[in-house]
């Protein structure tokens, strides 16, 4: 059974303006997302700036209000939860952001930020808690005698790291991480994602990896999704995804990332154009203005987001038209 | 063999602050040949950009200081030009683009008066004329659509501002190009649309490129040769294919174990341990020393010197010199 279940999710952010503020438009960033994880896997979202990832990792956690759809978290429907109800879940739901430097409040030294998710879920008693801190630092690979520091003394690194330990403390089943290392360095990166496996392993933790950096994703997902402009256009196993991409924006993607081999011969698909607004998408579907396969129907109905065979998900007409 | 563009010797840039000195860039040799592409790598404060601000004198002096070196471009050498003589070369001769094209573009004047003044800064034509250069230039770049001209940065994606600061840096056919992280805040479609943008110019106008980034891959697509830098020195330095075949110094090897690749699964990463050094607190010996897994007592107390492993190979360690000196003796 899967740990979490997202159907048809949906938000949209609306745009105000004139003299008024008047709503006069809406941004779609999340446009009907299905996907599920099952416990101790690692799900990767990938896709390119504004393609709606982050907020679908945030309204999972009802950082924002969703604007339709479901998500069932170990049996429970998020999105009727009542506040205290909701605060109890995310006891079990837990979220790692991109930037160390501005997800950790300067003023608080590491063992009250540590110690605060403990406080908020009423979990042990002040030396138990204690004890957690130092515990939980030596996790994430620091050690007691940065708990009386500060934030800024850390470097990204280390930020990151606190970032992590904070998320494991109240020994969440489920942690969403929206770029958790794209703000750092390769050498540190590879310490985190390191970091971030062991403790998997270590806690069955089930990871919602968020990133744009396809090579990242890869190396941690044990199933990727791709998003363009709001919408899922691609689901499937890892290496099913990266060998045999089905969709034509994952293969572009995939082909336009740069390999640090010169000797890799590949063929490169330059996608023309910049990926259209996200507050007038085009009609059907939406990649169709920069697909090099678009067909006429593509440009009228949007494709079906459908199993291609062995859980391998895409929503292009190109496959849909075989099934 | 061609001549050299730029040729930057025993460089130097320290910075003067309260808590004492940091050196940016201590000791950097760099040589960029007519038409060649060289990629300048590291993570973040090894002095790869600030390096690029000295070339276009642009380090705020103070705290900024160019202790010892020389930095000649087509001869002249631009750590005694005056900021008279820098103007005339800066824009014309020699051009930069930046990470953040937003920043770099001037919110409030149009795309079409950015170009213009670039154009008249350096040579006398009438602003007709340099309108049409302008459009010719973006042209090449790839933004056909007309009306651009008399658009304003915001109106663009950052794909489309990146391509205008590629066509001001490029409008009056300069000699170098300094790239610094071009396509860092870019996606990845539009930053394989603006490489081979890049590579296009290369070619057709023979402009040398110094591409500063921290991105291993694309050093590895774009670069003729690359020169890795570690703490403000040059580390490691050869052409692209014996630097990702070959590499010889250990940070660089770690590097490239360290990077998750998309035609190979690695169980785990290799993870340099620890972290750069305290900028404030150089270490004595080797810069690499308190990270490096082969370290040895003398890399603790000397500072290695750039030395070649091979022809065409330069390393800043003291394993091949032993090497080396074994080898002699054989």
């Amino acid at each position: 059974m899967a740990l979490i279940d997202v159907r048809n999710l949906k938000k949209t952010f609306p745009i105000h303006g004139g003299v008024l503020g008047r709503k006069v438009g809406e941004v779609v960033a999340v446009d009907d997302v299905s996907f599920s994880v099952e416990p101790g896997e690692t799900l990767g979202l990938v896709g390119e700036s504004g393609c709606g990832k982050s907020t679908t990792g945030r309204t999972i956690m009802r950082l924002y209000e969703p604007t339709a759809g479901e998500v069932e978290f170990a049996g429970k429907k998020l999105f009727q939860l009542k506040a205290e109800e909701l605060r109890q879940v995310r006891r079990d739901l837990q979220m790692v952001f991109q930037d160390p430097f501005a997800s950790l409040n300067p003023r608080q030294k590491i063992s009250t930020i540590l110690e605060e998710p403990l406080i908020v879920h009423g979990l042990g008693d002040a030396q138990e808690r204690k004890e957690q801190v130092r515990e939980l630092l030596h996790v994430v690979g620091m050690n007691e005698s940065h708990a009386s520091r500060y934030p800024h003394q850390f470097s990204g690194g280390q930020r990151q790291r606190i970032g992590i330990a904070r998320a494991l403390s109240t020994r969440p089943k489920l942690i969403i991480a929206d770029e958790p290392v794209s703000a750092l360095d390769v050498s540190i990166q590879s310490q985190v994602l390191n970091l971030m496996m062991d403790l998997q392993e270590q806690f069955e933790l089930t990871y919602i990896f968020i990133a744009h950096d396809l090579s990242v994703v890869k190396h941690i997902s044990d199933r990727v999704g791709v998003m363009y402009l709001g919408r899922l256009v691609e689901l499937a196993p890892r290496d099913e995804l990266y060998k045999k991409p089905l969709h034509p924006y994952t293969e572009a993607l995939l082909s336009a990332v740069p390999v640090p081999d010169p000797d890799a011969k590949k063929e490169r698909i330059i996608l023309s154009g910049d990926v259209p607004s996200p507050d007038n998408p085009p009609q059907g579907c939406a990649f169709h203005p920069r697909c090099p396969h678009v067909m006429d129907v593509c440009r009228e109905t949007r494709p079906i987001f459908d199993d291609a065979g062995g859980g391998h998900f895409v929503a292009c007409h190109l496959h849909n038209a075989k099934a | 063999m061609t001549q050299p563009v730029l040729e930057i010797q025993h460089l130097k840039l320290h910075f003067f602050t309260d808590k004492g000195v940091v050196k940016a860039v201590d000791g950097l040799d760099l040589t960029i040949r007519e038409g060649e592409i060289v990629g300048l790598v590291g993570e973040s404060g090894c002095g790869k950009s600030v390096t690029s601000l000295a070339v276009m004198g642009l380090v705020p002096q103070p705290p900024g200081k160019i202790v010892d070196g020389s930095i000649r471009f087509q001869g002249t050498d631009l750590t005694k030009a005056s900021q008279r003589e820098l103007r005339q070369i800066r824009g014309k001769d020699m051009a930069m683009i930046f990470q953040e094209p937003m920043t770099s573009l001037n919110p409030l004047f149009t795309i079409g008066n950015q170009l213009i003044e670039a154009v008249r800064a350096h040579r006398s034509c009438s602003k007709a004329e340099a309108r049409e250069l302008a459009r010719e230039m973006l042209e090449k770049v790839g933004i056909a659509r007309k009306g651009v001209l008399d658009e304003y940065p915001h109106q663009l994606s950052g794909g489309m501002r990146q391509r205008v600061m590629i066509a001001m840096a490029m409008i009056l056919n300069p000699r170098l190009l300094i790239a610094d992280e071009p396509t860092t805040a870019l996606d990845v479609t539009i930053q394989a649309q603006i490489l081979e943008l890049m590579q296009r110019l290369n070619e057709e106008f023979g402009t040398a490129i110094l591409l500063i980034t921290h991105d291993l891959g694309v050093v590895a697509e774009m670069c003729d040769r690359i020169v890795v830098m570690y703490a403000g020195q040059v580390v490691e330095e050869t052409d692209r294919y014996r630097l990702f075949r070959q590499p010889r110094h250990p940070y660089t090897q770690g590097l490239l174990l360290s990077i998750p690749k998309l035609d190979e699964q690695k169980e785990r990463l290799y993870a340099i341990p620890g972290q750069v050094p305290n900028p404030y607190q150089m270490p004595a010996g080797c810069r690499f020393a308190p990270r490096c897994t082969q370290v040895m007592d003398v890399c603790r107390q000397t500072v290695p010197p750039l030395a070649p492993v091979e022809q065409g190979h330069v390393s800043r360690c003291f394993l091949h010199q032993k090497e080396e000196s074994h080898h002699g003796t054989d």
